[in-house]
C-alpha cells in the first residue's frame, strides 16, 4: 500500500509534469512564431506564462510543506530538492520563450531578414533537449539525462554561428542592424533555454544517483 | 594512519535458544564518535547493543559465537570480569530507572559499590557527573531529595550521570529519549553531542531523524543482519542498498 506521503510525492511529480508540458508548448510555440513571424502565436506564449509562474509557486509550497512535515530521507529527499530546482529551470525556460515571443512582435512589424538555417536548428536543438530531459525525468533515466548534457555543446555552437552570421551581415546591411540585434537576442534566449534544460538534466541525475554533477557535467 | 576501533564485533552470532537473532555481525565502533543502530522492531539492534557489555549473559538460554573486542581484547574471554567490563561499557536504558534514593546517592551508587569510601572524592565525582549530564544547575540545591521527584527528562539525565560517574569508556544507549517529550529529547540529544568529545557512544533508536541528528555513523540492521553501515550523511541521503533505502523512506513491508 502506498503511504499518504508517497501519494503526496506523486502529486508533486504531477505538478512538475504539468509545468513541463506547458513549458514545452510555450517554447515550441515561440520557435514556430519566430519562424512564421506569427504575432498571434507569440501572444499566446506571453499570455500563457502566468500559468507556468503559478505552478512554480505551487511546487515551492508543496516542497516546503513536505520538507517541514515529513522529514523525508534519501531518494525522497533528493526528489523534493530536485523538483524545486527543476521548477526554477522550467519557469526560466518559459521566460526565454516569452523573450523570443517579444522579439517576434518586433520583427514581424518590419521587413523580413534573409533566412538563417542555424536559427531553426538552434530552436530544434533547444526543444529536443527540453523534451528529452522531461522524458529522462519521467523514466528516471540517467543515460537520457547525460545525453541532454551532451547536446548542450550543439546549442552553444549554433548560437556562436548565428552571432557570426549576423555580425557579418550587419557590417554590410546597416539598415538591418536593429532587426539583426533582435535576432541575436532571440538566439541567445534559445541557447539559454538549452542551458536550463541541461540544469534540469543535472537535477534528474541528482535525484536518481544522489551525485551532484553541476559545473562538470559528464561528457564523453 | 588507519584508526583503530574502540570496540568491534567480528562474525558475531547470537542465539536465543533455537532462534538465531544475530547473523555474523562485523561492525567497528570508533572513539569520540556516535554510532546509531537503526532498523525495524526485532531486527537485532538492541540485541547487538546488549552483546557489547554482555547484558545478554543474564538470559540463560542465550548463546554467543564470534568475538566482541574492546581495545583489542575479547570481552567474551572466560577471564574477563563482567562487572569491570560493565564499568567500562556503561548503559542507559529506554525508561529512566533511578533508584529510590536521593539524587546524590543515585550518582554515587556506582562508586560506592566498587568500594570507594573517600567522601570528598565521591562528592566531587557526583558534581562532575551531574555537570557532564547537563543536570547540575537543575538539581544542585536538592541533591539530597529523592530522585523520584525529578521529571522524566531529568531522571534520564540522572541515569546518564550515574553511568558517567564510574568513568566508562563506552556508553550504550538503548532508545534513551523514546519516553521523553520533545524538549527533554532535545536536551538528551545536545548532551550526546557533548559527550562524544570524551566517550564512544552507541545509540539504538527507532527515531530515524534522531539517528540522523545525533550520530556520525549509522548502521542499518534487518532480520538479524547488518545490511549497511556508513557515515550518517551518506546513509540518509544516498544509501547503497535497496533495503536501507526502503526502510528510511518508509517503503518497508
Amino acid at each position: 500500500m502506498e503511504s499518504r506521503f508517497h501519494q503526496e510525492l506523486e502529486g508533486l511529480r504531477m505538478i512538475i509534469l504539468h509545468m513541463a508540458a506547458l513549458t514545452e508548448k510555450a517554447l515550441e510555440k515561440s520557435i514556430q512564431a519566430f519562424s512564421d513571424r506569427d504575432t498571434e502565436l507569440a501572444g499566446e506564449v506571453m499570455e500563457g506564462d502566468k500559468d507556468i509562474n503559478a505552478l512554480e509557486v505551487d511546487v515551492d509550497r508543496q516542497c516546503l510543506k513536505l520538507l517541514a512535515l515529513e522529514q523525508p530521507m534519501a531518494r525522497d529527499l533528493r526528489f523534493i530538492i530536485g523538483c524545486m530546482r527543476i521548477a526554477v529551470d522550467l519557469e526560466r525556460i518559459a521566460d526565454q520563450a516569452v523573450n523570443v515571443a517579444e522579439r517576434v512582435v518586433f520583427l514581424a512589424a518590419r521587413p523580413p531578414l534573409p533566412p538563417n538555417p542555424a536559427m531553426a536548428q538552434l530552436g530544434e536543438t533547444a526543444l529536443d533537449m527540453l523534451r528529452s530531459v522531461i522524458a529522462a525525468f519521467v523514466n528516471e533515466s540517467e543515460s537520457q539525462a547525460i545525453d541532454v548534457c551532451q547536446m548542450d555543446d550543439t546549442a552553444d555552437e549554433l548560437n556562436v554561428r548565428i552571432l557570426k552570421n549576423f555580425l557579418d551581415y550587419m557590417a554590410t546591411e546597416t539598415p538591418a542592424v536593429e532587426r539583426s540585434v533582435q535576432t541575436i537576442i532571440a538566439a541567445r534566449c534559445l541557447e539559454r533555454a538549452a542551458d536550463q534544460a541541461t540544469n534540469i538534466a543535472e537535477s534528474v541525475i541528482f535525484i536518481i544517483k544522489g551525485v551532484n554533477i553541476k559545473h562538470h557535467c559528464q561528457r564523453t | 594512519m588507519e584508526k583503530t576501533p574502540k570496540m568491534s564485533s567480528r562474525n558475531l552470532d547470537f542465539y536465543y535458544g533455537d532462534f538465531h537473532a544475530l547473523h555474523s555481525i562485523s561492525l567497528e565502533l570508533y572513539e569520540k564518535q556516535v554510532t546509531a543502530l537503526i532498523g525495524p522492531s526485532g531486527c537485532g539492534k538492541s540485541t547487538f547493543l546488549r552483546c557489547l557489555n554482555r547484558m545478554n549473559d543474564l538470559i540463560p538460554i542465550s548463546r554467543v559465537e564470534g568475538e566482541v573486542l574492546l581495545d583489542n581484547e575479547d570481552i567474551y574471554d572466560p577471564g574477563v570480569d563482567v562487572v569491570s567490563l560493565r564499568r567500562k561499557v556503561g548503559m542507559v536504558f529506554q525508561k529512566p530507572n533511578p533508584f529510590p534514593k536521593t539524587i546524590f546517592e543515585n550518582v554515587a551508587y556506582g562508586l560506592r559499590v566498587t568500594g570507594n569510601k573517600d567522601g570528598a572524592f565521591i562528592s566531587r565525582r557526583v558534581e562532575e557527573s551531574l555537570h557532564h549530564a547537563a543536570l547540575w544547575d537543575e538539581v544542585k540545591d536538592r541533591l539530597h531529595q529523592s530522585a523520584l521527584g525529578l521529571s522524566g527528562g531529568q531522571q534520564q539525565r540522572l541515569c546518564i550521570a550515574r553511568a558517567l560517574a564510574v568513568e566508562p569508556e563506552v556508553v550504550l544507549m538503548d532508545e534513551p529519549a523514546s519516553a521523553l517529550d520533545p524538549i527533554a529529547t532535545q536536551k538528551i540529544e545536545e548532551l550526546i553531542h557533548q559527550l562524544k568529545k570524551n566517550y564512544t557512544i552507541i545509540i539504538v533508536t527507532h527515531n530515524m531523524q534522531q539517528a540522523a541528528r545525533v550520530s556520525d555513523v549509522t548502521a542499518f540492521f534487518y532480520m538479524g543482519k547488518l545490511i549497511e553501515v556508513n557515515d550518517t550523511e551518506t546513509l540518509f541521503t544516498r544509501p547503497k542498498y535497496r533495503q536501507t533505502e526502503d526502510y528510511i523512506t518508509g517503503r518497508f513491508g
